[in-house]
């Protein structure tokens, strides 16, 4: 008999805020996360928006509660934060956290600080402090980093399908437990800004200028933004052990590939109908039934348009409520799947469905239009959230109140 | 849903390495040795399975990648798999490296995104699925010396859900100058020149540096091309010492109602590392002591997915039913009759995993 996959507990830092509460809040108040790049330095500060985490390393390693520079990348300190508090959340025990398995998602590791003493690295001769970051362009590095931190041992892997990462990781997480593998799962991802990332997207021209719209005619691109966010499955043999109440239950996933383009969606938008498809049917649940999507909605063309159809096919004339929390946070990438899985659980536990801000303008090529205020008050029992990547990745995550 | 199924089949293998081994018909009958302490890999002609359109958009490791890929399906007369999953280390980090080289040079002007899209993980797995028009489960490990293992574990539980799939996984990593560079200083590689096949001769700390593509058709099914069972895998990360290991390899053995006496051969992943191979070392003095041995690692060098050539290996061993001279450690003894094969790799002396195969 399979399991049954239950979230006990959450921890989340964004250009939002540093933990749940102070996310749920800017969300609420339709508080988005943009302002000039001052932490990390690169000369699109002024010129490219980005939602960027103001609080630098050193506060980092204090608040997470190390005294010392131990060679922590950006990416492991905002890991750990958000690590933190979802165990705090979930109250695993010490015993609990080590027989956990932690399942981390990014799609760089640690080049910001690869790239930062990239000569110093490249020279075998030098010697210094910066030989703390020999492994950061290894992008398990900083699971390992964060498993030994927190005393996991049991179980770890990373996984990088680009923008879908953690939304592979809950899934993956979901699969460990579902066939009894292991009982309790640490899963999401961490993402910090580097100058790789915000040159490589603006290399591929996909960055707005302007903060991004996702859904709107006038959309122009992404914007980046950094973070991290971790989310604790457990079995419900777990749950019925420690009398737990859950926040959700996991209770369907779907994973698919566009096999379209490397870096482009297809313009039909099978990938992300398969991945919603798949989540609904494991979990036999009827597209009717959907309350609420939180879309991948990136604001570039491609993925909105892709999106968008692919939604507007599964669910026909009666589509749900649909935003993209993207223009609070920016894209977080690898850490944007865990990111968005925890805006769903909020809005379940708050029965509130996110407005998708700065939307103005319909799509003439849609016929469905996202939510653009804030909605209180509304039934939320099952909520879909979708990620897609380069590489033709696809996945779609179905939370259901219990 | 089918039933679960017990085994699971090996039903085709396409790999490349530092020997030549994209050659399903022959195993390790020539036997390439290397002067520098770089193992790269020994490709056939790509145009052969890649299509000249493609071939030309494409980096050295997505084109290793992609061939190993074609030759596996090939193998296993499987056009298109029902999921793809790859592993990987670092990726390809040379194209990460390039993109970041230019943008350090020309203080972040005028870029061009080709090293940056052809940087990400999952570009072989998307490449795999474009090529074979593949939109079934696709996914990505990049856990360093645990990647393959995740992946095998991931198509493992696919499997369960439907035991007629087939799917795709492999592992690559590329002999990456960055990384040679960046941990040379940290004594990850060694300092002085050997030549591999003397690796096991040294004493000193390091290993050799390599690299390779392996892709192997999982299914719940067996096949007319099936190769060997893979009956179980388990790993363990970040173990104290050499007991931790032996106990979990000893429960592994008991969960697949399997004993020490069982296994024919083990084949074993130590690196050359006088530091790195000290748990793997006091296996061979004890748990495995009676048990005949072998070493690959002299073959195709260390690298964060080097057990994907040792499941070859070992695949490779229990089909053709005969050991190559050049991976014994033991003295001859006759080895007829092969049955079950142990793998136990090590990276780095903390990522430990543990392979169990068995003849069809």
């Amino acid at each position: 008999m399979s399991q049954r996959v239950f979230i006990t507990g959450y921890g989340i830092i964004t250009s939002l805020g540093k933990n749940a509460t102070e996310n749920l809040h800017a969300l609420v108040h339709r508080k988005a996360g943009y302002g000039e790049l001052s932490v990390l330095d690169t000369i699109h500060r002024t010129t490219l928006p980005a939602c960027e985490v103001k609080i630098h390393d050193q506060q980092l390693y204090t608040s997470v509660g190390v005294t010392a520079d131990i060679g922590f990348t950006r990416t492991t300190l905002l890991g750990l934060m958000a690590l933190q508090e979802a165990i705090k959340m979930a109250g695993l025990s010490e015993e609990e956290v080590k027989s956990s398995g932690l399942l981390s998602a990014t799609t760089n590791g640690g080049i910001r600080e690869f790239e930062k003493y990239y000569y110093e690295l490249m020279d075998p001769e030098q010697r210094g402090d910066f030989v703390r970051f020999t492994d950061t362009a290894n992008p398990g590095e900083h699971c390992e980093r964060m498993a030994d931190f927190i005393g996991i041992k049991k179980y770890i892997g990373t996984i990088s399908t680009a923008c879908s990462s953690s939304a592979n990781t809950l899934m993956q997480g979901a699969q460990l437990i579902k066939y009894k593998k292991l009982d309790r799962v640490i899963c999401g991802g961490a993402e910090a800004l580097s100058k790789f990332t915000i040159n490589g997207f603006n290399s591929l021209m996909i960055l707005d200028p302007e903060h991004c719209r996702p859904f709107d005619s006038t959309r122009k691109g992404l914007n980046l933004g950094e973070g991290a966010a971790y989310i604790v499955l457990e079995s419900e043999e777990a749950i019925a052990r420690s009398g737990k109440t859950p926040i959700a239950e996991l209770k369907g996933y779907g994973n698919a590939n566009d096999a379209f383009h490397q870096t482009a969606s297809s313009p039909d938008g099978k990938g992300a109908f398969l991945a919603m498809e798949q989540a609904l049917s494991m979990a036999g649940i009827s597209p009717e039934e959907v309350d609420y999507i939180n879309a991948h909605g990136t604001a570039t063309e491609n993925n909105d348009l892709s999106e968008g159809l692919g939604i507007q096919r599964l669910f026909g004339e009666q589509v749900p409520d649909f935003s993209s929390t993207k223009p609070y946070t920016g894209h977080t990438l690898a850490a944007a799947g865990s990111v968005e899985a925890i805006y769903c659980l909020m809005a379940l536990q708050q029965q509130k469905v996110w407005p998708n801000l700065n939307f103005k303008n319909q799509m003439p090529e849609l016929s469905i239009t996202p939510v653009q205020q804030l909605k209180e008050n509304k039934v939320l029992r099952n909520v879909l959230s979708n990620s897609f990547g380069f590489g033709g990745n696809t996945s779609s995550l179905l939370l259901v109140s219990v | 849903m089918s039933e679960q199924p017990v085994h699971y089949y090996i039903n085709g293998i396409g790999i490349l390495s530092p020997q030549k081994t994209f050659d399903n018909n022959s195993f390790l009958t020539e036997i390439t040795s290397y002067d520098q302490n770089v193992l790269r890999c020994i490709t056939p002609e790509f145009k052969d399975y890649i299509n000249p359109i493609q071939l030309r958009r494409l980096n050295r490791m997505l084109r290793i990648g992609l061939t190993a890929a074609t030759i596996c399906m090939r193998d296993a007369k499987v056009q298109s798999p029902d999921g793809i999953i790859t592993g990987t280390g670092y990726g390809f980090l040379d194209e990460t490296a390039k993109f970041l080289r230019e943008l350090l040079e020309q203080q972040e002007k005028q870029l061009t995104p080709t090293y940056f899209m052809q940087s990400t993980y999952n570009a072989l797995a998307g490449l795999i699925a474009l090529s074979v028009k593949c939109m079934g489960y696709n996914n990505t490990y990049v856990s360093k010396g645990l990647a393959f293992e995740n992946v095998l574990d991931d198509a493992i539980l696919r499997l369960r859900e439907n035991k007629d799939h087939n799917f795709l996984i492999g592992a690559f990593d590329e002999a990456a100058e960055v990384q040679y560079l960046a941990s040379i200083r940290a004594s990850h590689f060694k300092t002085e020149h050997i030549q591999n096949l003397d690796l096991f001769k040294t004493t000193t700390k390091g290993s050799i540096q390599g690299e390779g593509a392996a892709f192997f058709m999982l299914s719940g099914k067996a096949s007319d091309t099936t190769w060997c069972i893979l009956r179980d895998m388990q790993f363990v990360y970040n173990p104290s010492n050499a007991e931790v290991v032996t106990e979990s390899i000893t429960s592994f053995l008991a969960a697949n109602n399997t004993t020490l006496q069982d296994i024919d051969l083990w084949i074993d992943g130590a690196s050359g590392d006088v530091e790195y191979d000290r748990i793997m070392n006091t296996l061979s003095e004890t748990l495995f002591k009676e048990v005949y041995h072998v070493r690959f690692k002299h073959l195709c060098g260390e690298s964060c997915t080097a057990s994907s050539f040792a499941l070859w290996l070992g695949a490779s061993i229990l089909k053709h039913q005969q050991v190559p001279e050049i991976l014994k450690v033991d003295k001859e003894r006759d080895l007829s009759g092969l049955k079950s094969v142990l793998i136990v790799n090590q990276y780095m002396n903390k990522n430990f995993s543990f392979f169990l195969l068995k003849h069809i």
